[in-house]
């Protein structure tokens, strides 16, 4: 008895070592392209980093952001994208799923495809189609618009500190709701059609058979389309990197853009850091805020 | 067992390439000892529609001249190269060699990242290129940083059948060096206004191309970007904003298009497509790039208040990045002496970046051509070189955002100027 629980364990001692091994390329990116520069990030963002000078400056950095005025604006329209895009490529993906799983398989492919095509075509071609829609003199939007008798002259729509952050928004919703409705579509494919058959005899309303049955079983998709949307809409760079470079008049600065001008235009290494640490500080509250609010409801 | 011995396998089959791949790149370093390898990273300059086809031939030619040394060749673009030079230099895997210009070359020479060039400019050198303006541009005042091999202004280009049109070609002067007073640019705008042209397109919408916004705002009324020992950037003076408060004026009529959403590529293509009058970011390179058969192209310098203007302009160069090896220093000097240098290549080199040679000696390499004869005229109008003062890059980031502000009206004038060499001023200390 006791000579075989001693080969028992050397099995799974054995087993152990090989998961770790499969485990150790993977880890050692981890360490050393995630940890480290984070750690680096942290340690760097308490100095003055520029290319010739590595002066240690404690807390000065995240003191002289919180009195940029340009960082804070970023900072306003960073939360801008985050609540507006946030809530409407949630419902609109659910709304959008729980009309195409109830279809044919023709047509939740089809779905599937025409949302997932921005996602899959990349951000340059997608941002150069949306770039001659908001063109100043040739844009297919001023052209409705003044067919439509809805303006009298060509708008400059990113040109413009009223319009810019919301031709964003709408370019950026386009390209994050693909993934969220494949997401969706999978979940309620998922939820077990015998309860909510069972509810639907009990009598129970389409609709609150979504809400007591459905919505539940697809919390732990909606926790994770939650949490990325937010990280990806916290992260928002490439967008504003192509169309506004941050314009105009700051209106569509957003932290990640603030900071990549910081290091790359100015070589302010070390200011970046601290906004890239405030960034980091503010995505981990908001997730932690998603997790402990929506996680109660999670049933599994 | 046997699994076990399987399943180690596996993992070492998916690791040992990381360490081949370090060991492959280890083997250059092993012949090193023989030869030189030095890195040349190339910005889309000599106008070849193959990036780096030129490049490549100047290399078989270089290393077939100096056998102990190997060039790699790796071409960047405008767009994403300024970044990972950045990235490159602060990892401490920055090239050898770059070819550039004065504004970021300076500021790495500044910050200690490059290698001094100043033996390669001799008094035979200096003597040859003649002109303080140009050789000053490569230096940040005590140390020569950048090997210059052209240079060329940038001006205005105007839609000739449009002007014509409009009954505006009256107001420029195409005699002589075809400059121009701000009173004819501005008759010239309400002409082609009221024959239904846009004017030009002042574009502000980021960094790309703002020298021609600088040039346009300073030559209206003779304003200076900086004071003459570059230690203060001066619009906010009674001339530059009496020049912005024009150029405002001229947008709230309708003569400028306030361009909030382009930068100078896309004024350019506007001006190609024949959707506004004229541009102002016109150059040897542009012109070549955005030459459309649909109309004629006319080159003019800025309009300016007593008809003299003052021009910005590109100087192309090179500079040797300082990675603590004396014999690739050694090697990258020989190669940009060579391409800017060498008897036949410099010339050829000169010709391919469609600049003007710095060296006298080079002769006329554009003989017959009436553009460039007229190009090389406006020499005597080049302006101080502002581009490598300290704050450079902030004073750019300020700039257009400057315009933005007072095109749509978010400040005053005044306000606007001001913050904007407040913010600039700052990073020159």
């Amino acid at each position: 008895m006791a000579v075989q629980k001693t080969i028992s364990h050397r099995i799974q001692r054995q087993q152990d070592i090989v998961s770790y091994l499969f485990m150790l390329p993977m880890f050692i990116f981890f360490i050393g392209f995630v940890l480290i520069p984070m750690g680096m990030g942290i340690v760097t963002s308490l100095f003055n980093y520029t290319m010739s000078d590595f002066t240690f400056v404690g807390f000065k950095n995240y003191v002289n952001l919180f009195q940029d005025k340009v960082f804070l604006r970023s900072i306003k329209n960073t939360l801008i994208i985050v609540v507006v895009s946030v809530p409407l490529v949630t419902v609109f993906s659910l709304w959008v799923a729980s009309v195409a799983y109830k279809s044919t398989s023709t047509v939740a492919s089809w779905t599937r495809a025409i949302f997932y095509l921005p996602v899959v075509t990349g951000t340059v071609p997608v941002v150069v189609v949306w770039k001659w829609i908001f063109d100043k003199y040739a844009g297919i939007l001023n052209y409705i618009c003044k067919g439509l008798g809805i303006i009298d002259q060509n708008i400059a729509w990113l040109g413009n500190q009223n319009t810019a952050i919301w031709c964003i928004l709408t370019i950026l919703f386009t390209t994050s709701v693909g993934q969220p409705i494949v997401l969706y579509i999978s979940a309620l494919g998922n939820v077990d059609s015998s309860i909510t058959e069972a509810a639907e005899v009990d009598g129970a309303s389409p609709l609150r058979t979504f809400w007591q049955i459905k919505w539940p079983s697809i919390m732990p998709t909606t926790l994770y389309v939650v949490v990325i949307t937010t990280i990806n809409s916290f992260q928002c760079f490439a967008l504003i990197q192509l169309l506004t470079s941050g314009g105009p008049v700051y209106s569509t600065s957003t932290v990640m853009y603030y900071l990549y001008q910081s290091a790359f235009t100015l070589y302010q290494y070390g200011y970046a850091n601290a906004m890239g640490v405030v960034l980091a500080i503010l995505i981990g509250l908001f997730s932690t805020l998603q997790f402990k609010t929506m996680k109660t409801n999670v049933d599994y | 067992m046997k699994k076990s011995a399987i399943v180690l396998l596996l993992i070492a089959a998916m690791v040992m390439p990381l360490f081949a791949q370090g060991a492959k790149e280890a083997a250059p370093a092993a012949q090193s000892a023989a030869t030189t390898t030095i890195t040349w990273w190339a910005f889309p300059t000599f106008g070849q529609a193959v990036p780096g086809e030129y490049e490549k031939s100047v290399i078989a030619k270089f290393e077939a001249a100096n056998p102990g040394i190997k060039v790699k060749l790796e071409t960047i673009d405008f767009q994403s190269g300024p970044d990972k030079i950045t990235a490159a230099i602060e990892g401490g895997t920055a090239p050898d060699v770059l070819f550039d210009a004065p504004g970021r070359i300076i500021e790495y020479g500044r910050n200690g990242k490059l290698v001094s060039l100043d033996s390669l400019f001799t008094a035979d050198y200096r003597k040859d290129v003649n002109n303080d303006e140009l050789l000053n541009a490569c230096s940040d005042g005590k140390t020569y940083w950048m090997y210059p091999i052209s240079a060329s202004p940038f001006y205005m280009g105007i839609n000739k059948e449009m002007w014509e049109k409009a009954g505006a070609l009256q107001y420029v002067n195409l005699q002589g060096d075809r400059s121009w007073t701000t009173d004819n640019y501005v008759k010239a705008l309400k002409a082609l206004h009221d024959a239904g042209f846009v004017g030009g397109s002042v574009y502000c919408g980021g960094q790309g191309g703002d020298q021609g916004t600088r040039a346009l705002v300073t030559n209206l009324y003779d304003a200076r970007i900086a004071n003459s020992d570059f230690t203060k950037y001066t619009i906010d003076s009674p001339e530059g904003i009496k020049g912005l408060k024009l150029l405002k004026d001229l947008v709230d009529k309708k003569y400028l298009d306030a361009g909030t959403d382009i930068v100078a590529s896309g004024e350019l293509q506007l001006f190609s497509q024949q959707q506004i009058a004229s541009t102002i970011c016109w150059g040897t390179s542009n012109a070549k790039n955005y030459a459309s058969k649909d109309f004629t192209a006319l080159s003019v310098p800025f309009p300016s208040a007593d008809g003299k203007p003052v021009l910005e302009y590109l100087v192309n160069g090179f500079c040797v990045f300082d990675n603590k090896d004396a014999a690739r220093a050694d090697a990258a000097k020989k190669l940009i002496t060579f391409i800017c240098d060498d008897k036949s290549v410099g010339p050829e080199s000169v010709v391919k970046t469609g600049a003007f040679p710095l060296r006298s000696s080079f002769g006329d390499l554009y003989a017959g051509n009436d553009e460039y004869k007229l190009l090389a005229s406006w020499t005597k109008y080049y302006g101080p070189y502002y581009n490598t003062m300290k704050g450079f890059s902030t004073m750019r980031t300020a700039w257009w955002n400057m315009l933005q502000q007072i095109f749509l009206g978010t400040s005053s004038v005044e306000q606007a100027a001001g913050d904007y060499v407040t913010k600039a001023n700052a990073a020159v200390k």
